[in-house]
C-alpha cells in the first residue's frame, strides 16, 4: 500500500464506525438472540422454526413472490430495454428518467396511491364500473403484493439491463443483421446473451429485497398474508419474542447469502470474461 | 463480365450533407472492385447502402436485376466485413463461423464441413475453440472473412478490413485476401482510403470526392492517367503545374516548351500538368526543361526523395542517384510521362488533404 492510501485511511472512520454500531453490532446481538432461549440457555430450536408449518408457509410464499417479481420484472424489462434501445440517445435518457422519476417518491406513499388504485371501491374499480364491467377483487390478495413488488422493484432490473444492451457494441448487432439474423433471433443469439452481466445484476438486486419485504404485503396484503418479513415482524413487534423473531432472521439470511453467492459468483465469471475481452 | 450489382442514381443526405450525389455504378461478376477515397467521400455510406444498413434518399439498388432497395440487410444475400471485426464475444471462432449457416437452419454435417473449410481457407484451423478476445487483430479478422464467407455470398462486401493493423501484416493480409478472393470467385467489394491498398488488389478503382465517381478504372491507368488533380495528388505522389498547351502535343511549363502526347486541347488553354516524381530524371542544368537548385535530399531505401525549387514552384523528385544538395540541377521528362487534365470545374476535383 503507498503512503498516500495510508495517510488517507483515516478518512474512512466514520464509516467505519457506522457499520461497526448500526451493521456489526445489531448482527452480533441478533445472532445472540437467535441461538438462545428465555432463559439464556444455548438452542438452536429458534432457527429450526422456519420448518414449523406456518413459518415453512410464510417463507415458501416470500419466496414465490420474490421468485415470480424478478421473473415478471425481467419480462417486463426486456421488452422496454428493447423499445428504449431504438430511440435516440437522448430521447432513451429522458424514458429512463421518467421510469427513475417515482422512485424520488416515498415509498410508503406510492404503496399508499396503490392501495387507492386497487381498493374495491378505488379507483381502477371506479373505472371498470363506468365502463360497465364487474370490479375486479384485487386488494388484498396475492396479485396485490405481486403488484406492488414488481412496481416497486422493476426501475432496479430495468436499469442494468439497459445498460448492459447500451454497452453491445452496434456492429455485432449489425453483423448478426448481415448474416441473416432477423430481430427475434438477433435478440435470441446476441442480445440476451450479452446482456447477461445486467440480468445478473438486476436479479440480485430484486430477488432479496422482495424475498425480505414485509411492508408491501402489510399494506396491499391486508394484513392476511403473510411474508416471511412479516412473521419476523410481528415475533419482534407483537409478540414480543426477540429470540424466534432473531432465529428466523438468522436463517433468511443464510438463506439469502447463499443465493447471493451462488449468483454472485457465476457474475465473475462473466466479469472476467469481459474485462478479458476489454484487454484485449 | 455479367453485372452482379448495379445502382441506379444512388443520393443520400446526412444532416443537410450531401453524402452520396447521383452516383450510377455497375459491377460485375468476380470482379474485385475498389471504392477510394478521403475519409467522408462517401465510400464508406455507399458500402452500407448495399448492405442494406443505409437506406438512399433516392436512387435503386439492383442485385442480379432485382431491386432490393428496401430489403433488410438479413434478407440479402451479401455479407459484410466489418473495419472493427464485429465479432460475436460469446462465441468462440468455430460458433462464430456457423452463425450464419445456423440462423438459415442447415445440418449439423454440412455447418462442420463448411466451417472446417473456411477455417482453412483463413489458416485458423488451430483457433477454432478459442474465444475472440484471445486472438490479434489480423486473426480477428481472418474469422471475420471466414464468418462471411462461409455463407457463400454472392458479393463480400469490406469496410476497411485492414485499416486496424499494422503495415506488415496488412500487406501479409493483402496478399491473403487475394488468394481467397481467386479460391471462392466471389465478387468483392472493398473500401480503404489507402492507395496502395486498392493498387495492389483491384481489377477496378472507383475514385471518390465529396460522394461523386471522379474516376474509375484499373489500377494502371488510374496511376498514369489521373483525369482530375484529385485523383493525381490522391492516388501516389505527383507534381501538378500550371502549364499552357500550345498546340496538340506541345505543352507550355514555367515557361519552357514540352512534348507530350496529349490532344484534344484548345490552342493556349491553361491546364494542369501531372508529372510523377518517378518519371524525372535528373541531367545537367543547361539540359533540362526546368533547371533549380536541390533543396532537400532525403535517403528513403529504394531510392532518394529530392526537392527542387525552380521559380517558386517545388519539385518533387525520386531518383536512385543521389545528388548535392544545394547544387544546380535540371529536369527532364519523357513526352509519355506527361499527363495534361482539364482545369478543375468544381471544388471537389481540386486536390483535397489526405487523412494519413
Amino acid at each position: 500500500m503507498s503512503g498516500l492510501t495510508k495517510r488517507f485511511k483515516w478518512l474512512a472512520t466514520p464509516y467505519l464506525l457506522w457499520s461497526v454500531g448500526f451493521t456489526v453490532i445489531p448482527l452480533i446481538v441478533i445472532v445472540r438472540y437467535a441461538l438462545t432461549d428465555d432463559t439464556g440457555a444455548f438452542t438452536l430450536s429458534n432457527i429450526t422454526a422456519i420448518a414449523d408449518p406456518i413459518h415453512a408457509r410464510a417463507f415458501l410464499f416470500s419466496l414465490e413472490i420474490a421468485l415470480g417479481c424478478t421473473l415478471i420484472c425481467i419480462l417486463l424489462a426486456y421488452p422496454l430495454v428493447m423499445a428504449f434501445r431504438r430511440l435516440r440517445l437522448s430521447r432513451g435518457k429522458f424514458m429512463m428518467f421518467v421510469l427513475i422519476l417515482p422512485m424520488w417518491m416515498n415509498f410508503i406513499l406510492r404503496l399508499l396511491a396503490w392501495q387507492m388504485l386497487l381498493s374495491s371501491n378505488g379507483i381502477i374499480n371506479n373505472l371498470l364500473m363506468r365502463l360497465g364491467l364487474s370490479p375486479l377483487k384485487i386488494a388484498n390478495t396475492w396479485a396485490a403484493v405481486m403488484i406492488g413488488v414488481v412496481y416497486e422493484y422493476l426501475p432496479f432490473v430495468v436499469l442494468p439491463i439497459y445498460n448492459a444492451v447500451m454497452d453491445i457494441d452496434k456492429g455485432v448487432i449489425e453483423a448478426a443483421k448481415d448474416l441473416g439474423a432477423g430481430s427475434m433471433r438477433t435478440f435470441w443469439r446476441v442480445i440476451f446473451p450479452l446482456s447477461m452481466p445486467g440480468l445478473k445484476s438486476g436479479i440480485t438486486m430484486v430477488f432479496v429485497p422482495s424475498m425480505t419485504s414485509f411492508v408491501i404485503a402489510d399494506l396491499l396484503g391486508g394484513g392476511k398474508l403473510q411474508l416471511i418479513g412479516n412473521v419476523i415482524e410481528q415475533e419482534f413487534t407483537h409478540s414480543m419474542n426477540w429470540h424466534l423473531g432473531s432465529g428466523l432472521s438468522v436463517a433468511l439470511m443464510v438463506f439469502v447469502l447463499a443465493s447471493m453467492a451462488l449468483t454472485v459468483k457465476s457474475e465473475n465469471n462473466v466479469e472476467e470474461d469481459r474485462k478479458n475481452w476489454e484487454e484485449s | 463480365m455479367p453485372d452482379i450489382l448495379e445502382l441506379q442514381h444512388i443520393s443520400k443526405i446526412f444532416d443537410g450533407k450531401k453524402v452520396i450525389d447521383d452516383l450510377n455504378l455497375t459491377i460485375g461478376k468476380n470482379e474485385f472492385i475498389t471504392l477510394l477515397g478521403p475519409s467522408g467521400c462517401g465510400k464508406s455510406t455507399l458500402l452500407r447502402i448495399i448492405g442494406g444498413f443505409v437506406r438512399p434518399d433516392s436512387g435503386r439498388v439492383l442485385f442480379n436485376g432485382q431491386d432490393i432497395t428496401d430489403l433488410p440487410p438479413e434478407k440479402r444475400s451479401l455479407h459484410t466485413v466489418f473495419q472493427k471485426y464485429s465479432l460475436f464475444p460469446h462465441y468462440d471462432v468455430a460458433d462464430n463461423i456457423a452463425f450464419g449457416l445456423r440462423i438459415k437452419r442447415k445440418s449439423r454435417e454440412y455447418i462442420q464441413e463448411k466451417v472446417d473449410y473456411a477455417l482453412k481457407l483463413v489458416n485458423m484451423e488451430a483457433f477454432a475453440h478459442k474465444k475472440p478476445h484471445l486472438l490479434s487483430g489480423g486473426q480477428q479478422q481472418r474469422v471475420a472473412i471466414a464468418r462471411a464467407i462461409v455463407n457463400e455470398p454472392e458479393v463480400l462486401l469490406l469496410d476497411e478490413p485492414l485499416g486496424a493493423l499494422d503495415l506488415k501484416l496488412r500487406q501479409e493480409m493483402q496478399r491473403e485476401l487475394m488468394r481467397i478472393k481467386r479460391e471462392v470467385g466471389i465478387t468483392f467489394v472493398y473500401v480503404t482510403h489507402d492507395q496502395g491498398e486498392a493498387l495492389t488488389m483491384s481489377d477496378r478503382i472507383i475514385v471518390m470526392n465529396q460522394g461523386i465517381i471522379q474516376q474509375m478504372g484499373d489500377p494502371k491507368s488510374i496511376y498514369d492517367e489521373p483525369q482530375n488533380a484529385f485523383v493525381a495528388d490522391f492516388i501516389g505522389e505527383s507534381n501538378i503545374i500550371d502549364g499552357i498547351m500550345r498546340r496538340d502535343c506541345l505543352v507550355e511549363i514555367a515557361g519552357a516548351p514540352v512534348p507530350c502526347v496529349d490532344t484534344g486541347f484548345d490552342k493556349d488553354e491553361p491546364v494542369d500538368v501531372v508529372i510523377r516524381p518517378e518519371d524525372l530524371t535528373i541531367v545537367a542544368p543547361e539540359e533540362g526543361f526546368v533547371s533549380g537548385r536541390a533543396t532537400d535530399v532525403t535517403y528513403e531505401g529504394a531510392y532518394y526523395d529530392i526537392r527542387v525549387q525552380s521559380d517558386g514552384f517545388e519539385w518533387k523528385i525520386q531518383s536512385v542517384n543521389p545528388v548535392m544538395c544545394g547544387s544546380m540541377i535540371g529536369l527532364s521528362i519523357l513526352p509519355d510521362n506527361i499527363q495534361i487534365m482539364h482545369k478543375p470545374r468544381s471544388s471537389d476535383e481540386e486536390v483535397s488533404p489526405k487523412d494519413e
